[in-house]
């Protein structure tokens, strides 16, 4: 009975290889790329250490697990990142600051070097909320901000405290933006000033979207069950665990 | 000691059983809003029938880039993380030494307003910023395609062009060697000087090597990163700066000699 199973098994999976042969035989005349791997079921890791520099997130900071951290990149407490991320600190170092957000699918890449002379860090920090499809290129961020959505801050901008940046704003290399100001457009223009009451809602807004974030961080296990279903995977494929 | 060690065995054993139990009790609980985990099952590069991607093997691709369809990816060429290269209505080519930065798209129009029908065509050594929008346009060597600009169908970017960041380029544009086009609709905004233009290979150059050193680090086995990890935590000591963003200013120490992991 158990050799009957045995080679049951067995059959099946050699059924399946035979099934794999084929299949490669026929990607074989397309001529796909061969050492390349098509399909890793690992995915994408979220924290890619390079050479000596590893991510660090602090230990109440959301990081969602789509996000791509690699290099020189420091996520504060209470610090968001939201899906579809990357922070790229393979040149130089990003921090995201107490409390700050980078929302959805945004960039934050860093330069070797600043058109400023400055050091070309990207530097998010507190309280400041980065809005989605942002992209930010060695840009300082003072306190205390809010960048659009959709907006582009090229190498070496500042943007100063309490100072809103609109939706779709492009920031040119160099640019500063100073305190307590709107501004918008492409290239980003100075719009009005700010009253004080809505300089007081800025960090109140960090806050709500660190309050949200808590919600999606208590969605996640601390570590995940997928060895539940590779354990299935393997006993449908015949393969001992 | 056999026995002793046959005991730590059988008991973290019994531990896991009773925790996997309890995982099983705690899904019961959530009911209907209960979460299983499953598999990546994204594929980063993916055939759309009988159209398969053919990367080069010394170019880098990120394991979260979607390669779809009919893209040809030269030598040397990287592409970043959460890109997506869609050539299921047509045809992408990719030259050497290109670098295609995160989360762009490039994709390729089986049909559109005009008529025409345009695969993507990217050069060598093209820089093509951060969330580029590249849909059915041609873009020759060494040119620099700023990063959040959109070319749409038709674009023609000659040699050693650039399109600034954030730039929108309207349909059938043709972009002139050596100029610098901007904005929303894009238009003419300066020529380029001789040293930009030389920048242009340069930047390719670099961040070939840079894809490199990320390549290296992906292709890196489990039991290599794992290790990495276990060693990092060895020789960590606590971070001066992260302290200092608290309120504990410490006086630096003399920087100890950290051993190379990698």
């Amino acid at each position: 009975m158990a050799a009957l199973g045995r080679f049951s098994r067995r059959a099946l999976a050699t059924a399946l290889a035979s099934k794999h042969h084929l299949s490669t035989e026929v990607a074989k005349a397309i001529t796909p790329s061969r050492d390349r791997v098509n399909w890793d079921y690992r995915g994408q890791r979220k924290i890619i250490p390079l050479g000596q520099w590893n991510p660090k997130v602090a230990v109440d900071a959301y990081v969602a697990p789509n996000v791509v951290l690699a290099g020189q990149v420091t996520v504060y407490d209470g610090a968001s990142v939201w899906p579809g991320c990357v922070l790229r600190g393979d040149l130089n170092k990003i921090t995201v600051g107490f409390c700050s957000n980078v929302q959805e699918r945004c960039v934050v890449h860093a330069a070797w070097s600043s058109p400023t002379g400055l050091p070309a860090e990207s530097l998010i920090e507190r309280y400041v909320t980065i809005g989605a499809y942002s992209l930010l290129r060695s840009c300082t961020i003072e306190p205390e901000c809010i960048i659009g959505q959709h907006s582009i801050l090229m190498e070496g901008s500042l943007v100063e405290t309490h100072s809103i940046l609109e939706a779709g704003s492009v920031v040119p290399p160099g640019r500063r933006i100073p305190s307590g100001e709107l501004w918008a457009g492409n290239p980003a223009r100075f719009v009005r000033t700010l009253t004080h009451e809505e300089t007081l809602e800025i960090p109140k807004l960090a806050v709500a979207i660190n309050d949200l974030s808590k919600e999606h961080f208590s969605e996640f296990l601390p570590y995940s069950t997928v060895y539940l279903e590779v354990e299935k995977f393997k006993q449908s494929l015949g393969i001992s665990i | 000691m056999g026995t002793l060690g046959r005991a730590f065995y059988s008991v973290g054993f019994w531990i896991r059983e009773t925790g996997q139990a309890l995982d099983r009790l705690g899904s019961r609980l959530q009911g209907n809003y209960y979460f299983q985990e499953q598999l990546s099952r994204h594929r980063t590069l993916m055939n759309v029938f009988d159209k398969a991607p053919v990367v080069d093997k010394e170019a880098f691709v990120a394991p979260n880039a979607s390669v779809i369809g009919d893209v040809q990816v030269g030598r040397g060429s990287s592409i970043w993380y959460g890109c997506v290269l869609r050539g299921d209505a047509n045809s992408v080519n990719i030259g050497c030494g290109t670098n295609i930065q995160d989360n762009s798209l490039v994709h390729v129009a089986k049909s559109n307003l005009s008529g025409k029908v345009l695969p993507t065509i990217i050069g060598d050594n093209v820089t093509v910023g951060h969330s580029a929008v590249l849909h059915g346009c041609t873009v020759e060597d060494e040119a620099f395609i700023g990063m959040g600009a959109t070319l749409l169908d038709g674009v023609y970017v000659e040699k050693h062009a650039m399109v600034a960041a954030g730039a929108l380029v309207r349909q059938n544009t043709k972009i002139p060697y050596g100029e610098v086009w901007g904005g929303n609709p894009a238009r003419f905004l300066r020529k380029l000087t001789e040293n930009e233009m030389a920048f242009f290979a340069q930047s390719a150059l670099n961040y070939t090597k840079l894809a490199q050193a990320h390549a290296a680090e992906h292709a890196k086995p489990l039991d290599a990163t794992e290790f990495e990890k276990v060693v990092r935590k060895k020789f960590a000591r606590r971070d001066e700066e992260y302290d200092s963003v608290l309120g504990d200013v410490r006086e630096t120490q003399a920087e100890l000699p950290l051993p190379k992991a990698s």
